[in-house]
Order: structure tokens, then sequence, then C-alpha cells
């Protein structure tokens, strides 16, 4: 660890959102009041659909976008009224926004050079980011001589040269190929856990959220559907959205109605043992889907439609009851029939949701 | 040219298809320039009947005459003055229509129909304006009686020049360096911001550089068109006066050769000014064109 390592740690600041709101005009709402708390040092990546808002608040937290209403603090100062230089943030834009005519140096010490700082301070801050980064031998180069990663590494040292409160990023992996994407992930994290700094990450795709964040912030239309650590926003999804959102393939959900002793599906077919009453949503991850018989849960009938060989693993995608179930079984691993399926789901990996609201109940399956 | 690409397997179809083109670019533009230069070693007869080879002694004479260094001076003066201004001009507007505006289409084609205007036309419309007796300056007049007078004096003549000029290229430079603002990623400004850079920093750091292209076609345009174009205002504002203060190469070249059937002078003097061109472009290609940034 060196000198910018532990500067921009200590700099990490904390950023509360108080009641902030972003609409455009009374019937465009795009971000009814929201409360959060962000610790210092944490990494929080805001995931969402296209169009949920995600974007509009990473950007009035950087100030590019005003508020319409509400607090935003950041390491305990009010900033929502002050320019985005004043606001100590940081940002990586998704089509890394850097400057084509300067080099990759004064890309990187542009913010310094505008704040004043003296030449030989900029250069030397440079050359520690630049090392860390792995972009030393670049410097004189311009972007546009630059792969998408290093180009990436490029609008991530510009981030941090400043050694900022805050660091954003909005979608910084959407522009890189698969394996790009994935390397730069590992790089990402690795940079988080050398620098600690306080950051929000912005993006639509699950597998960065799961392995990038300490905690997940999930938007749907501008609310908040669950704010927690990836595991628990795994293995209990506050929501239908949330658990349809997460997994690949996602979820299963299924509509079923519960007599008082049973739940049943909407054919009659009885999944489950347990004493309440009325309509539901069910859900199970495919993975949790068993084929072979197990005492104790009941099982049902389903026919396959078609499986998918993905190597490790197989997708069967089976018709039960007007809705069509993706279960994932080991590869190679054939059922005796190959048409009709016997699916048996564990009491103890379901998940139940209200019919209306789609919020989760905890518990349900829980002390029969 | 190769025929490799799959394209135009026919390989008579391209040059068919430029041959048009080339034909009028051939008769108008390199056969006149080449019967120039050709002449200008010749002396010819003002009324016909044939001219003799003297080798240099056109430009030996043209050279040795004062008149013509004056007015390749003024050339100079007007074509750095004027080309300059009509980038600068667009330029501030630009940049200022590019803070708010979202220009429609036929808010731009209204803008760019000026450019179709014939200098002769602008010039009749110029002489109005600047009439001291009845133009936009005539109040001036009345204040400070002979402080407007373009018929009198050369520095007004030659600025009623300019301003005709550059307000004939003001469309055309305005939708090109327009253009070039709005290609600019929103993005970009946005880093800017981030960076801590203000609007007006923004405009030098940022956006000047990023329209260089923009800003090279536009001045190479200008250089080239303000040696010509000037011909049609001069005409119509000064006739060259008063006291020869306007008389530019162009139109002095036309009234030594039509109204004072120096043919061969012309001749020689057209050669001059085409190699001067030339010259300045290529100065301008190997100075400033090096230093422009096509990469986005």
């Amino acid at each position: 660890m060196n000198a910018i390592d532990t500067a921009i740690r200590a700099a990490a600041a904390s950023i509360t959102l108080a009641g902030i709101t972003k609409s455009y005009d009374a019937d465009t709402v795009v971000i009814p009041p929201m409360d959060v708390e962000l610790k210092a040092g944490e990494f929080t990546v805001v995931l969402g659909p296209s169009g949920c808002g995600k974007s509009t608040l990473l950007q009035m937290i950087a100030g590019l976008e005003r508020v319409s209403g509400g607090r935003i603090l950041i390491g305990g100062r009010e900033v929502q009224d002050l320019e985005p230089k004043h606001r100590g943030c940081a940002m990586v834009f998704q089509n890394y926004a850097l400057y084509p005519h300067m080099t990759v140096g004064e890309n990187m010490t542009y913010s310094l050079k505008v704040a004043g700082m003296p030449k030989a301070e900029r250069v030397e801050r440079v050359a520690a980011v630049a090392k860390m980064l792995g972009l030393s031998g670049y410097l004189h180069r311009k972007p546009g001589q630059l792969s998408g990663g290093q180009r990436q590494r490029v609008a991530i040292g510009r981030a941090i040269v400043r050694e900022p409160g805050v660091l954003l990023f909005d979608e910084p992996l959407s522009n890189l190929d698969a394996q790009l994407r994935h390397d730069m992930r590992v790089e990402l994290a690795e940079l988080h856990r050398r620098i600690g700094a306080t950051s929000v990450f912005v993006t639509h795709d699950q597998v960065e959220a799961m392995t990038l964040a300490d905690r997940i912030l999930i938007l749907n239309k501008g609310r908040i559907e669950q704010f927690d650590t990836p595991k628990a926003i795994y293995h209990s999804p506050a929501s239908v959205f949330v658990a349809k959102f997460i997994g690949a393939p996602p979820m299963n959900i299924l509509p079923v109605t519960g007599d008082g002793s049973v739940l049943r599906l909407s054919d009659g077919q009885v999944v489950a043992e347990v004493s309440l009453s009325g309509s539901f949503q069910l859900g199970i991850r495919p993975e949790d889907i068993a084929m072979e018989g197990r005492v104790g849960d009941p099982a049902v009938k389903a026919s396959l439609r078609f499986r998918e060989d993905l190597g490790s693993h197989s997708i069967l995608a089976a018709d039960l009851a007007d809705s069509v179930v993706r279960v994932a079984t080991p590869f190679g691993a054939d059922p005796a029939d190959a048409l009709h399926l016997t699916l048996i789901f564990p009491k103890s990996r379901l998940h139940l949701f209200d019919a209306a609201t789609g919020r989760a109940i905890p518990g349900a399956f829980r002390a029969h | 040219m190769s025929s490799d690409s799959s394209l135009f397997s026919n390989r008579w179809l391209p040059l068919i298809l430029v041959a048009p083109f080339m034909l009028l670019v051939v008769l108008f533009f390199y056969v006149p320039i080449f019967q120039a230069f050709y002449w200008s070693f010749f002396l010819e007869r003002p009324f016909g009947g044939g001219s003799e080879f003297i080798g240099f002694d056109n430009f030996s004479r043209v050279l040795a005459d004062p008149e013509f260094w004056e007015a390749g001076w003024r050339t100079l003066v007007f074509m750095v003055i004027a080309s300059s201004l009509a980038v600068v001009v667009p330029l501030i507007l630009a940049v200022a229509a590019d803070r708010k505006i979202r220009l429609s289409l036929p808010a731009r084609n209204v803008l760019v129909w000026p450019k179709g205007v014939a200098g002769a036309s602008i010039g009749v419309i110029f002489a109005f304006i600047f009439n001291p007796f009845v133009g936009i300056l005539a109040p001036l007049n009345g204040m400070f009686p002979g402080i407007w007078a373009p018929g009198l004096d050369g520095t007004d003549a030659f600025i009623t020049l300019i301003a005709a000029h550059v307000w004939g290229g003001i469309p055309f430079n305005f939708v090109i360096l327009l253009a070039g603002l709005r290609s600019i990623p929103y993005t970009m400004y946005q880093a800017a911001a981030m960076d801590g850079a203000g609007p007006w920093r923004r405009i030098f750091d940022v956006q000047l550089p990023l329209i260089m292209p923009q800003l090279f076609l536009t001045l190479v345009l200008e250089f080239t068109e303000s040696v010509t174009s000037a011909f049609a205002l001069i005409d119509t504002i000064t006739h060259g006066g008063p006291g020869g203060a306007t008389t530019l190469l162009v139109y002095k070249i036309y009234t030594d050769g039509f109204n004072g059937y120096d043919l061969s002078g012309a001749s020689t003097q057209t050669a001059i000014l085409m190699v001067f061109v030339v010259i300045l472009t290529a100065a301008q290609f190997v100075f400033l064109g090096r230093r422009v940034n096509y990469e986005r």
C-alpha cells in the first residue's frame, strides 16, 4: 500500500439520500422520494432494468442532474445545490468520455490542472495512479491508440487521481466484450479492495452486481425493491420483481392457491403441504427443483418442452399448469422418461409472495 | 484507382459516372488556367492580330510595377482579416447557439440559403446598408460629420468590403461549425464538468479542440474563396476606389485585362495569383493540417 491508496481510503465519504426525488413534470416522476444510506468505503451496485431511474440517481449524486426535492449528504455535507466540482465525486462513464485530443497523461491530470495543482505534484500523482493501473507505458499515447480495456482503465485513473470521496460508475463495462468485461470486473474488485473508495456502480448486469457489490440496490420504476447483500438478495428476494430479475435463468414463479392444508397449482396438483389459505405466487429457483424421489415432499407431473445443454449443466423447460418451469440438472442427467417429468419442490427452497403486491411473505414455510 | 472492389465490377461504369464532372472541371477550370499560364509568356495584341513569345518579360514587367505590389498587399490583408472574421464570427454564434438551440432541418436550411446569394447581390445590398447618407451609419455622420465616408476614405471602403464578405460567409461556416459542436458527445461535457471545468473553460479545452477539423475546413475554404469572391463585392460596392484603396488583385486583373486591354499582363497576374493561392493553401495544410485531430 502506498501514499495514494491511503489518501483515497482516507477520503472515502458516506452518502445519505434523504427523500430525494426527480420529476420532469407532474406526470413524469422518474424517482419518487427515496431514502438511502451508503456507508463510507462501501461498494454499492444500483441494479435495475433500463428506464428504472438508476442513471438519473447517479447523475443526481454527481450533480449532473438537479434534484426535484430532498437532500443529498456526502460525508455529512449537504451538496444537492452544489456544482459537480464541489461535491468531491468522480465519475467513470459508459463510453469512457476520454478527451480524444489529450494524451492519457493529460486526460488523467486535467482535473488537477483545472484545480490549479502545481505541475510537479500532478506528474507525481499521475505516475502513482498509472503504475497502480498498469498504464505507465501509455501516458504519452492518445486514447484512440488504446484498446477498450485500456481506455476504461484510463477513465478509472482519471477518476481516482483526484482522490475523490465518492467514485461513481455509470455502466462502465457495458461497452466491453465478454472476456474483457470479466477481466475488468476482477480488476475493479481488486482495485476496490485496495483503495476502499466509496463506490456507486450502476448496471443492468446482474453478474456485475453479484460479484462486485457489498450491497445491491435494486430499483424498479424509481422505487427501491430491495437493498441488501448479494447473498440475501439471491436467497431471500423481497419481491417477485427481484426474484425474476436475479438468477440465470431466473426464479420460476407459479400462481398457487392454498386451501388451509396444501398449496395447489392452477391445474390442481399439490406442490406443498402447508396450512395457508388464499392466492399466492410461489417461487423456486431452477437449481432447487429435484427430479429424483425424495420422501416428504409431493411430486408434480410436467411435460418436457425442450432442453438446453450448457456443458456444466442442462436447463430443462417443462410445461406445468399453464406455465413453463425451468429446471437446472447436472449435465448428462437424463430423466428416465424423456417427455414426462416428475418434479419435486423441496419445501425448504420455496419462496412465497403475495399475489396482489408481489412482496415476499417471509417465514411462510417455516414452523409447520 | 484499382478495380478490385466488388462494388463496381464493371470497369467502365465508374469512369462514365465521373465523366460529366471531369468534363466540366477540365473545360472551365484546367483549360483556362493552362491558357493563362501559356499566355503569360506571350505578348498579345489588344485588338487581335497575333502574339509573340517573349519569355519572362511579362513577369519582370508586372513584378516591377508598384501597383501590382500594392494590390497584392491589399489582397493579403483582405484575405487574413476577412477570412478570419468569417470564421470567428460564425464560431461565436455557433458556440452560443449550441448551448440551447436544437436546430430543426428547415431552420438549418433557412440559415444556409444566404450562401446561395450571388456576391453581386450582397454587394448591392451592402452598398446601400453602408451608404453614408441613408445607411445604418448615416446617423453617425449626423453627429460627427464626415466620420463615415466610404466614398472618400479608403479604410471605410475596405471595412465595408470586409463586412459584406463576412456576412456572406456566416451561414455556411455557422452550419459547419455548429454541426461540429453538435457531434461532440454530451458525456464529454459531463466529464469536463466532473473534472471541474466551467462553461468558459470547456469552450477552450473541449469544444474548440474537438471541432478542429471543421475549423480547419472553414478556414481553408475561406482563405481561397476570399481571393476570388471579393471581385463581385468590389465591382458593385467600390469599383476598386477610392483612389485604388480597394483594388485587390482579382479586380486589378479584370480592369487591366478588359478595361486596359493589357491581356498579357492580366494573364501573368492570374498566373502569379494562382501560384500564390496554391502556396498559401499548401502552407495551411503543412502548418495547421498536421495538428488537426480527427479522432473522436
